[in-house]
């Protein structure tokens, strides 16, 4: 019942499925279409011979419910009304609906008659990486497997101020052992912190990367040019002859007159 | 007014006269595609026949039409063989087209719409779509007399005529 042929042609693959009606007049989308995420229904080929006399009135009606809302989401009428019994074929484009609106079919028939050797096939057509993670091969795959490299540091922390000691073969080997234990700890702690930094940071990564490919079709609202220029400046003064200022005059004029009055009264004092 | 007759006289020098073409191609927007090649059975020695009973197959062909009340179709079915042995006698014809298969419904009335004159099938293409009509075709020999053995072909004309 699943997708019978398959064409490539660039990265989209087109198909068309096997008769939806092989099985009844009655049929459930799930078991008809591939379920590929990002699939679209491009049109709906059909066939039938009707079987009616003439002058009976009939309808039959190829037709699709609507699975996220009433209604139909493809719906094609014959109008066989006064018309003798003959066999149709159909094609009906549909503008590239998506999968998910597509519900259970059948074939529909109003008035008298009977409907025989029903065919009814849908084109459809995907992008295989509508899903990026879905194939490493797709453009946009991002590549979250990563191996945690750790090493295991190993030092010797030999204290240079310690003084030069020296112990019999009993006490020398029981120290070595106490020494090859205390070192076997600490190997033991510093690889646990290396592993544990090691996850921490892949777990940052990940994290990271996640996130980067839910924002990877955000456009970058950043880059938007701003249209700018220069303003120029327009504003003059146009040439003008200003009258003399009278009351500066006069107020300039009384100030001469008294300053000149008061230079005078020294003289007219030595007088 | 001399100088308004020169500048006149030189502009009539100047004025430049030329045919610019306009090329247009038509193509018919009425096509015809054979859809099932036509065999002969031999039910009897007597007889070549199209007919499924028969062991034949009918000749189908299919109309294309952009337009509707454009064009009409006309189809001939055989009254000769265009290969044969040398027949020495006399070989009766009968056929009949028919509207096999339908684009749209109402296409069924082309059949009611036809008209048939000898061996000629006419019937308008009122509505844009495809078509397809199924032609048979019997022939028999003399009166009971066996066909010669050998190659025997037959031609259906299937034409647009437009309106």
């Amino acid at each position: 019942m699943l997708a019978s042929s398959y064409s490539y042609c660039s990265d989209i693959v087109y198909g068309s499925t096997n008769n939806a009606a092989s099985t009844g007049y009655q049929w459930v989308m799930t078991n008809v279409l591939p379920q590929q995420a990002g699939l679209e229904v491009t049109g709906v080929v059909y066939r039938y011979t009707t079987v009616k006399n003439t002058e009976d009135p009939m309808l039959v009606t190829v037709q699709n419910k609507n699975a996220l809302s009433t209604g139909y989401i493809f719906r094609s009428t014959d109008d066989w009304s006064g018309l003798p019994s003959n066999t149709l074929n159909k094609f009906v484009p549909t503008s590239s609906i998506p999968i998910e609106y597509w519900g259970n079919g059948e074939i529909a028939i109003e008035g008298q008659g009977e409907v025989k050797d029903a065919n009814i096939i849908y084109n459809y057509q995907y992008d295989p990486c509508f899903d990026p993670q879905s194939n490493p091969e797709c453009p946009r795959y991002i590549n979250t497997d990563f191996t945690i490299a750790t090493t295991v540091i190993e030092y010797i922390e030999e204290d240079p101020n310690k003084p030069i000691t020296y112990k019999d073969d009993e006490q020398e080997e029981a120290d070595s052992k106490k020494r090859s234990k205390e070192k076997k700890k600490e190997r033991l702690e510093v690889a646990l912190q290396v592993v544990s930094v090691a996850l921490m940071t892949a777990e940052a990564v990940a994290q990271a990367e996640a996130l980067l490919s839910m924002n990877a079709q955000i456009v970058n609202y950043e880059l938007n040019n701003i249209p700018g220029g220069t303003y120029l400046e327009d504003a003059s003064y146009l040439s003008a002859q200003l009258p003399d200022n009278n009351s500066g005059a006069r107020n300039g004029l009384a100030q001469q007159i008294l300053h000149n009055e008061m230079v005078e009264s020294q003289y007219k004092s030595e007088k | 007014m001399k100088k308004l007759v020169a500048l006149l006289a030189l502009c009539s020098m100047n004025a430049v006269a030329e045919g610019v073409p306009i090329y247009g191609t038509i193509e018919s927007k009425c096509v015809i595609t054979t859809d099932t090649v036509g065999v002969y059975g031999n039910p009897t020695p007597n007889k070549l026949s199209t007919t499924a009973a028969d062991g034949g197959v009918e000749a189908i062909i299919r109309y294309d039409v952009i337009n509707a009340n454009y064009y009409k179709a006309r189809i001939t079915y055989p009254n000769s063989f265009s290969t044969s042995p040398s027949l020495t006698d006399v070989v009766n014809w009968t056929g009949s087209v028919s509207v096999g298969e339908v684009g749209d419904a109402a296409m069924s009335a082309y059949d009611t719409n036809k008209v048939e004159y000898n061996n000629v099938y006419e019937t308008d293409l009122s509505i844009a779509g495809s078509t397809w009509f199924k032609v048979s075709s019997t022939a028999t020999y003399g009166y009971d007399k066996s066909f010669p053995s050998g190659n025997y072909s037959a031609v259906v004309e299937a034409e647009c005529v437009a309106l």
